[in-house]
């Protein structure tokens, strides 16, 4: 190979434009390097955003492909080998974008400060003895310590695309669910119930969070333990509560699900009434049969007794 | 080749028509499907948001129930996959012995030989795509099937590591071994919407009609899917999908055995193509069946 081509999408402040960018391969470096290139021998109005080259500050995170990832640690050779030639160069998505590859973090700024993401420590704690925690205990929020903040788990997250007025980033769920999970915090329902009136429950599990942080922090899991956590906290008032514990309740039942009863147990009797339409279509096909009630799996017994037996193993 | 089946219980209930094609496909291909006996609920990621452990504890259970036949797991369904898949390397990661304190209560215990495929793999890689081309009596000329990915089958690739995330070859690949041509979809890696359907209601029928939209666009005569969860959210809730988006037009939904079975010259009424919401029995005429 080469030739190297950046495909970017840039952005003057009013309009959006493509422009490539050709330059002599290099083995060995970095998605970073090739923008440095460019920058320092092509065009130096090419504006992104770099600065500890270590893959611990967060700030030089763009999508090659359609996927967001840290320029600095991507290999450059591993990308062209897996999407050939051409790379394409976007700011990350569901940013604003101030300049090119630059997106704006203040209105996420904003937002992730809505969950409390800072301690509040506990009564007993004091200035002058400290707040002291086990290993144990450290243990359950070193992993949520390593994120960076670098956007990329917002990046592709198809909830957010769709709409974020009632959803947060996935590093604010992070964040929030690091201190509802630290031994030495003592106020986790205020960083609880922001995040639980703004979308906790509309996660759609498509793993893009997961699947991009370069830390591997996976904050569809922290939504998962939030979504606990709020259940612990008796805030469980709510439809996806229900659904999930109609899934719970099933498995010790029967084993199975029961699809119709499922929408009762989350909607209501009164809510699920004004599905009927969907209800008879479902019938017109056969897909629904009201008179379905899964008779209980070979082994049940077994299966309420290891669901008991986890239950007290937490007690 | 022989599998432990594990169906999963969409297939037991509104997805039917996708077990009743799995196990006749499978018969015709000589695969052997073993039903594991006892299966319960994977938990589908809901159940995790209740009780983790249990909800581990109870999948540990599945995949011991598996060992006892010695036989690989192969489930229909994406989420199924993952969330056993999940289990496996939660277990295999450090939580075996604290997992078998509690299946201890049932007299069972997982020893970690398990494995968990899903029927797309077990085709594409056990099978072998040059033995599907050559069973299959009936290649699928002339029709235009556009491979949709979804999000579990894929994500997180830590977990699901059959192929590329970010460029899934697996479907196009098997729609050209049944004859078919593969059509492109943009949306093929995003998600359908399914299990937020109920708290984020109008987000998902956004994600379902933007997905019938793009395969209209595309102009395939089709949608096939790996998963059943995807299949019902496309087919199911097109018409609130259409509605969302704005779009006209119906694009029938094929779970992957449906569109194998074709292939393989069963009858629309075999592969249960009269049991969608949005109709597909035509697509057996289309070429060259019944």
């Amino acid at each position: 190979m080469e030739q190297v081509v950046y495909r970017i999408r840039r952005f003057d402040g009013r309009k959006e434009f493509w422009q490539e960018y050709r330059f002599a391969h290099e083995a060995n470096k970095t998605v970073l390097w090739g923008l440095l290139k460019i920058k320092e021998t092509v065009d130096p109005s090419l504006a992104f955003v770099a600065a500890c080259r270590s893959a611990v500050c967060g700030a030089c995170a763009v999508r090659v492909n359609g996927e967001a990832m840290l320029a600095c640690e991507t290999p450059l050779d591993a990308l062209l080998e897996r999407f050939g030639a051409t790379l394409v160069l976007e700011p990350l998505g569901n940013f604003p974008v101030i300049r090119d590859l630059v997106v704006d973090w203040e209105p996420k700024a904003a937002r992730l400060a809505e969950a409390k993401p800072w301690l509040v420590p506990r009564e007993e704690f004091s200035a002058e003895a400290g707040c002291r925690q086990s290993q144990a205990e450290f243990r359950r929020i070193n992993a949520q310590t390593n994120c960076i903040l670098c956007g990329a788990c917002a990046s592709e997250c198809n909830k957010l695309t769709t709409g974020d007025d009632d959803f947060y980033e996935p590093f604010v769920y992070t964040k929030a669910g690091k201190f509802v999970a630290d031994s030495r915090d003592g106020a986790a329902a205020d960083h609880l119930r922001p995040v639980l009136a703004r979308g906790l429950w509309k996660c759609v599990h498509c793993q893009e969070c997961v699947t991009k942080c370069p830390k591997r922090v996976a904050p569809a899991e922290d939504i998962a333990a939030l979504r606990r956590a709020s259940i612990r906290l008796g805030l469980a008032d709510n439809q996806g509560t229900r659904h999930a514990r109609a899934f719970a309740g099933d498995i010790t039942k029967t084993g199975r699900l029961n699809e119709t009863t499922m929408a009762v147990k989350t909607d209501g009797l009164l809510k699920s009434a004004t599905r009927l339409p969907f209800a008879l279509r479902l019938l017109r096909r056969g897909k629904l049969n009201p008179f379905h009630f899964p008779a209980p799996v070979e082994g049940i017994d077994g299966v309420r007794a290891i669901v008991k037996a986890a239950k007290e193993a937490k007690e | 080749m022989r599998y432990a089946f594990f169906p999963g219980c969409v297939l037991d209930g509104a997805a039917s028509e996708a077990r009743e094609a799995t196990v006749k496909v499978a018969r015709a291909l000589d695969i052997e499907l073993v039903e594991l006996p006892g299966w319960t609920c994977c938990g589908a990621s809901h159940a995790q948001d209740v009780d983790e452990l249990a909800a581990l504890a109870v999948n540990a259970r599945n995949l011991a129930l598996a060992e006892r036949l010695g036989l690989p797991l192969l489930t229909a369904c994406s989420t199924c996959t993952l969330m056993l898949r999940k289990a496996k390397a939660a277990l295999d990661g450090g939580l075996k012995d604290k997992v078998n304190k509690l299946l201890a209560a049932a007299g069972i215990s997982y020893a970690g030989t398990a494995t968990v495929t899903h029927l797309l793999w077990a085709l594409v890689g056990d099978y072998g795509l040059d033995r599907l081309r050559a069973r299959a009596t009936r290649p699928l000329a002339g029709l235009k099937v556009a491979g949709y990915y979804g999000c579990h089958i894929l994500r997180p690739p830590q977990v699901m590591d059959f192929e590329d995330h970010a460029r899934p070859r697996s479907l196009a690949a098997l729609i050209a071994a049944l004859g078919a041509e593969p059509v492109e979809l943009a949306s093929a890696r995003r998600c359908c919407g399914f299990h937020a359907v109920f708290p984020a209601e109008r987000d998902a029928f956004k994600m379902t009609g933007a997905i019938n939209a793009d395969a209209l666009a595309a102009g395939a005569d089709c949608v096939v899917t790996p998963c059943p969860l995807c299949q019902m959210q496309l087919d199911m809730r097109q018409r609130e999908g259409k509605a969302a988006t704005g779009t006209a037009g119906d694009m029938p939904v094929l779970h992957l055995a449906q569109l194998v079975g074709l292939a393989l010259g069963m009858t629309g009424g075999e592969l249960g193509l009269g049991r969608h919401v949005t109709p597909a029995d035509h697509l057996a005429a289309k070429v060259g069946g019944r």
